[in-house]
């Protein structure tokens, strides 16, 4: 599995804390809403794989998952 | 429970011990343990979490290691006493999650930016008064006029009044250790104090002074930090009046005194290490990397509580259902499996790209990580990029005062003089 594999990653809201550190790792893939702070995936959520392990890793409360491997 | 087979683990909460500064040698040797340590304490005991990767552990399952259940320091609470005091800090989800969203807007990396001219205006101000003076206390010129001000201003609060809120916290500080100096019923306190954060009659003051500020807002909302509190406070659905005013305390004591206690540090590690300046002087894109070792060297709280909700296992002990489990980030932050030569203050230590540091002064991830870590950062980086502007180099000129306290690593006083740099 190459780091630079496509994968697509989702937010689980109830677990968001609305931290926003996602969106600022990666502004093109997740956006915080500014009245429920809460984070979401804006477009078709790829992200290289390597890039992704990192938001995931980086996310405080475990709310971000690859949901789809290796597209 | 304690297994009879443990080793006798080295004293760490002692208060009078931080008097000379973090005891990195005994942490040193509990971290030399392949199992986790029973450390004594008043009439039970905790688990002593010292290596980075069981903090983290511990930070990032909520599910098992509660914030809600005991109390989130040392010693346990009796349940009103916990009620009444119960902040965000002290909560587990669903409640912890309602009560952070309810602030974390204002704290997202992308809206503290908004924040940076203000910060650079208060840091350019108090630094150029510093210098002027030729130096003087640096915790009373610098380190607790900058976050103060910052926060204040966030919230709406008249800075103002930013030297009586710095004396309430510095209360609160020696109501987290074993003496404090002001009677119980000093600032007109007739609430028993177990009932008030930190034991400390200065919580009542800062709670009468959240709830003045809410008077005021609630007939003149504006576009505040405390205004919105009023808002959200005005739906009992969403926070009751308690947690305004456990809030509005946390958002004053924690805005200030920790980013305070890492600018002492910082200050102290500068001048004792006049190198590791002249490396950021010379190459100001070290700035960033500068402040997350300043976090790390500093590691303003020293530790957070949490109590197991389930038998489970970690570094091969078994933990049992009850059990209090303590974080110790003073110790994390210097785990030899993490830190190249953990003891240097290594200005370039950190590559801060965009997948950042993994320092733990902020705690070690999970959903309590520190919401004002953001702002914090930007504290820091400002003043150390308003320092090298004005080639600001520090002298030390006499021995810090520390905080009598296991919990906050604090600076009470330290005396600095500005020298100019060499460049
Ligand atoms: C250098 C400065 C700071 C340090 C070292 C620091 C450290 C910490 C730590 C260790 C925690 C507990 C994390 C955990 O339990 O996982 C925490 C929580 C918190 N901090 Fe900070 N903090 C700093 C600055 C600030 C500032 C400027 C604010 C401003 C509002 C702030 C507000 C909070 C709040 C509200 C919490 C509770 C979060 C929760 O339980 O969800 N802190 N901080
Ligand atoms: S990093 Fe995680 S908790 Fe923070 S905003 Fe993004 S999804 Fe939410």
């Amino acid at each position: 599995m190459a780091g630079d594999d496509m994968v697509r990653v989702a937010v689980d809201q109830e677990l968001c804390i609305g931290g926003g550190i996602c969106e600022m790792l990666e502004p093109e893939v997740f956006e915080l809403d500014n009245d429920i702070v809460i984070s979401s995936v804006t477009g078709d959520g790829l992200l290289p794989r390597a890039r992704a392990d990192v938001v995931v890793d980086r996310c405080p409360s475990r709310a971000i998952a690859i949901v789809e491997e290796e597209l | 429970m304690a297994s009879a087979a443990t080793v006798e683990t080295p004293n760490v909460t002692d208060p009078s011990l931080y008097l000379q500064g973090i005891p990195h040698d005994r942490f040193a040797r509990i971290r030399a343990t392949p199992s986790l340590a029973w450390h004594p304490y008043e009439n039970g005991g905790f688990w002593a979490v010292t290596r980075h990767a069981e903090v983290r552990h511990v930070s990032r399952n909520p599910e098992l290691f509660s914030s809600a259940i005991g109390h989130t320091n040392l010693w346990d609470l009796e349940a009103d006493a916990l009620e009444a005091r119960r902040s965000l800090i002290d909560t587990d989800a669903p409640d912890h999650t309602r009560l952070r969203r309810l602030v974390a807007g204002a704290f997202t990396p992308k809206n503290i930016r908004r924040w940076e001219e203000t910060v650079r205006a208060i840091t350019g101000e108090l630094l150029d008064e510093f210098v002027a003076q030729g130096g003087g206390d640096w915790v009373d010129m610098v380190a607790a006029p900058l976050p103060i001000q910052v926060i204040l201003t966030m919230l709406g609060v008249p800075t103002d009044d930013a030297d009586y809120l710095v004396e309430l916290s510095n209360y609160l500080v020696e109501g987290t250790g074993d003496a404090q100096s002001i009677p119980p019923d000093a600032f007109g306190n007739t609430t028993e104090l177990r009932l008030l954060p930190f034991n400390s009659p200065a919580s009542h003051a800062l709670f009468e002074y959240g709830e003045g500020m809410r008077q005021q807002r609630q007939d003149d909302l504006r576009d505040d930090l405390v205004s919105h509190l009023v808002r959200a406070e005005s739906d009992v659905e969403r926070m009751s009046r308690n947690e305004y005013r456990n809030m509005f305390h946390l958002l004053v004591f924690a805005g200030n005194e920790t980013t305070r206690t890492a600018i002492s540090h910082g200050a102290l590690a500068l001048a004792a290490n006049p190198d590791e300046w002249q490396r950021v002087l010379d190459d100001p894109s070290m700035i960033e990397s500068a402040s997350e070792e300043i976090l790390r060297w500093s590691t303003p709280i020293l530790h957070m509580r949490r109590t197991a909700t389930a038998d489970t296992e970690l570094a091969g002990t078994e933990i049992a259902e009850g059990d209090k489990v303590v974080m110790w980030y003073a110790s994390a932050n210097r785990d030899e499996a993490v830190f190249e030569d953990p003891d240097k203050f290594d200005v370039g230590r950190f590559d801060v790209g965009r997948a950042n540091s993994d320092h733990f002064a902020f705690g070690g991830g999970g959903p309590h990580l520190c919401l004002g870590a953001f702002l914090a950062r930007l504290e820091v980086n400002v003043l150390l990029e308003e320092m090298a502007k004005r080639s600001i180099c520090l002298e030390q000129t006499s021995e810090p005062v520390r905080a009598r306290s296991n919990f906050v690593h604090g600076v009470l006083s330290v005396g600095m003089r500005p020298a100019g740099g060499s460049n």
